[in-house]
């Protein structure tokens, strides 16, 4: 739908924060993975946003524009205590090389995705994964695996191919599923030894 | 909504062509899996990959634990934003913007 361009004033800004707010955080919390980092990218979002209004003409959905401004936000924010160093992911990393590697699992056997996200081991080790992914890719993950957006939208947020999105998102899924997959764990757990699962402890 | 997940196919035999490090089509086949899983993939290349799947157990695990992955994420949520931050967030935005405002 076509947005009128904002005026820039306290009650646009409002509007704009009112029905967008929730978005945003959720969004700058699965980059960050913490509130008070999630916070400060919210506000340094909105910040850029209220003092770009004037240039936003309406050709985008409002909340591409601001995945947009919040992914730059992200990528300029300084790391703050955790996360992994920027780095290239390659593929040939994530080949395995050995049966058992190809096999490790991870143990929700079972259960629905919901249940298996109430261990709060389980949950933890995902925040970990995701927060040890180097930005650009942790990017392309959030935006299209737990955003739910489309390639097409994620390139355009991220000022990329598709092409470029696909392979940042493949790499990235690789990284999360190694370093969720337990050492030892196979398809004999049962539901509750799933429960009190430990995350594998990866040098990477 | 709770759906209940389809039990996982129990590999009961060794694979019978297992991969070994360096050979075969590793590479070829890990470049595809998200593609394969997301549905992308042109229709004779998923039908090449699902027959080696098909005869892989090894492949067959690592694409159930990739697909696990994203099942993950996609549930994964975070915990929603207090009123209290809401508000805070709010004002402070507000009070940094306001150097600059048009008043």
């Amino acid at each position: 739908m076509p947005v009128t361009p904002f005026a820039k004033t306290p009650e646009a800004f409002d509007k704009l924060y009112r029905e967008h707010v929730d978005l945003v955080y959720r969004y700058a919390y699965r980059l960050c993975g913490d509130m008070e980092s999630a916070n400060d990218l919210v506000q340094e979002t909105f910040l850029n946003a209220f003092r770009g209004m004037n240039a936003f003409r309406g050709e985008a959905q409002v909340s591409t524009w601001l995945y947009t401004i919040a992914s730059r936000a992200a990528m300029r924010l300084r790391r703050k205590r955790k996360g992994a160093p920027e780095r290239e992911l390659s593929l040939e990393e994530f080949i395995p090389t050995s049966d058992g590697e190809f096999r490790l699992q991870i143990p929700i056997e079972g259960l629905t995705p919901e249940q298996a996200l109430e261990n709060k081991e389980l949950r933890e080790a995902l925040d970990q994964a995701i927060n040890k992914l180097p930005k650009k890719y942790r990017i392309a993950l959030v935006l299209r695996d737990m955003e739910g957006l489309s390639a097409k939208e994620s390139a355009g947020i991220m000022g990329l191919s598709e092409r470029a999105v696909k392979s940042r998102l493949h790499r990235a899924r690789l990284f999360v599923r190694r370093e969720l997959s337990g050492t030892g764990v196979t398809q004999e757990h049962s539901r509750s030894d799933a429960k009190g699962w430990r995350p594998r402890r990866s040098g990477s | 909504m709770t759906k209940k997940k389809p039990p996982r196919r129990q590999i009961a035999s060794p694979p019978s062509h297992p991969h070994q490090p360096g050979e075969g089509r590793c590479l070829d086949i890990l470049r595809q899996l998200s593609a394969y899983i997301d549905d992308e993939l042109a229709e004779d290349i998923c039908a090449e990959l699902r027959r080696h799947v098909g005869a892989c157990p090894n492949c067959e695990e690592f694409i159930a634990s990739l697909r696990d992955t994203v099942t993950l994420c996609r549930h994964h949520h975070p915990p929603p934003l207090s009123s209290q931050d809401r508000a805070r967030l709010r004002r402070n935005i507000l009070q940094a913007w306001k150097p600059e405002g048009p008043r």
